[in-house]
């Protein structure tokens, strides 16, 4: 193997579209997404890993975008909030945050409904303890986690 | 500008190390990344073991001792039925790492080589009895748990070493308790316990209790553990053994906690937690 790889083209299949991007070995998805890309659905929020807000998933689980190199992500399928809707249709899960008023500033919203499409495909019908732990991971600084929790929940029909 | 190797094997991985000495092991990114974000870290070179098959999974042998590769997820760690006895400590531990994003995406050895004595490994392979498993140049080696963690964010690992995996050893009569005193789920701990416990006839056979976040390393007293065994572990015995844990420690004033409130609540949980694992034991036998 080569033992100096720096600025390489990268192979992402990003919402089942490949893209070849360059990315030096340091580089995160997230940077790739929102400035190679133009995806700018996942949020720089702390980039540390802890608010959420840069969500996507990773082979169908959520994962930070942040915290993923892109290189390391080569040979992954990675979603993110663009890959959601098809045209004007929305998911089930983007529905429910419609109609509940699960939105305030927007930040935090791609991530949310990412986490919960990954809850959903798991959990077809969680309850609201499983969508608060599930959703544990994606900080909403409006702080409007009722009617989030409340359209995750109706996403999954349970009461 | 920032080289990133991948690997195929173990050796593959060795011989990267030892051409970028200042080069650093990626397996999930949730800390190494985090580190590089925040300005703290900037190796030359990464070297990421995600492309080594042999390095992620949970393997458990006839003998009952299982080994965790050190690409395991956090998520597997804490859904693995396997880890039973004593080695449930660790996946009870996994189960409380940060949040589920975190766990899709952290390992173990990505987490016990940064050595975070707040984080909620340490505390539970030490009361495991783990052997960390490393690999370098000079070829593969054992380390127990409790020498690993040598102080903050320091291991025992060696230059051009990595960890390959955790060794947990059997002690299938064992129960495990792990409790973790938080501000808000999802955080780092203000004080973890990790306790194993045995129980035969009403008498202790078997006692290990580990502090977390409290100070550099784990802590773990094991001739006060020793002077409880052949009792029935009653309420008193398991208060002075707190008590003597709390002067061990070596706690810091942090945004968490105060170093005085660490040391109140430790005796608390070690009393709730070996009473709680005690039961589990009875239970069980």
């Amino acid at each position: 193997m080569t033992m100096d790889q720096t600025m390489a083209t990268v192979s992402l299949r990003i919402n089942d579209v490949e893209h070849a991007v360059p990315a030096d070995g340091r580089t995160t998805l997230l940077e790739v997404l929102r400035e190679t890309l133009g995806l700018t659905g996942a949020k720089r929020g702390c980039n540390q890993g802890v608010c959420g807000a840069c969500t996507v998933l990773l082979d169908g689980r959520p994962v930070r975008g942040c915290l993923m190199l892109a290189a390391a992500c080569a040979g992954h399928d990675i979603t993110t909030i663009e890959g959601l809707a098809e045209g004007n249709d929305l998911t089930p899960v983007q529905e429910a945050f419609v109609e509940h008023g699960a939105v305030q500033c927007g930040f935090c919203t791609s991530g949310m409904v990412l986490t919960a499409t990954a809850l959903l495909k798991e959990t077809p019908h969680p309850n609201v303890a499983a969508a608060r732990a599930a959703m544990s991971g994606n900080l909403c600084r409006c702080s409007g986690y009722r009617k989030i929790i409340d359209a995750v929940v109706a996403a999954g029909g349970a009461r | 500008m920032t080289s990133f190797l991948e690997p195929r094997t173990v050796a593959e991985a060795v011989a990267c190390l030892a051409h970028h000495p200042d080069a650093r092991c990626l397996s999930g990114g949730a800390t190494l990344v985090a580190m590089m974000n925040a300005g703290l870290a900037d190796p030359p070179a990464i070297v990421s073991l995600q492309r080594i098959e042999s390095l992620a999974g949970i393997a458990v042998g006839e003998n009952g001792a299982a080994t965790i590769g050190c690409m395991t997820r956090h998520r597997t760690t804490a859904a693995e039925a396997r880890l039973v006895g004593s080695q449930e400590v660790v996946r009870l531990a996994a189960q409380r790492i940060a949040t589920p994003p975190i766990r899709n995406m952290g390992t173990i050895g990505g987490s016990i080589s940064f050595a975070d004595p707040a984080a909620d490994y340490p505390a539970a392979l030490v009361a495991a009895d783990a052997e960390i498993e490393v690999v370098g140049a000079a070829g593969t080696r054992r380390i127990a748990a409790q020498d690993f963690f040598v102080d903050w964010y320091t291991t025992a690992l060696a230059a051009g070493e990595f960890v390959i995996g955790v060794r947990l050893p059997p002690a299938p009569r064992a129960a495990a308790v792990y409790d973790k005193l938080v501000k808000t789920e999802g955080d780092m701990g203000i004080a973890t316990v990790a306790v194993v416990v045995a129980m035969d006839g009403g008498r202790c056979t078997d006692l290990r209790v580990a502090v977390g976040a409290c100070g550099p390393r784990p802590v773990r007293l094991r001739d006060a553990e020793a002077a409880l065994i052949g009792g029935p572990l009653d309420t008193q015995a398991v208060a002075e053994l707190g008590r003597r844990l709390a002067e061990a420690l070596d706690p810091v004033d942090d945004v968490r906690a105060s170093s005085d409130y660490r040391r109140l609540v430790v005796p608390r949980m070690v009393g709730r937690a070996v009473a709680a694992a005690r039961a589990k034991a009875e239970a069980a036998s």
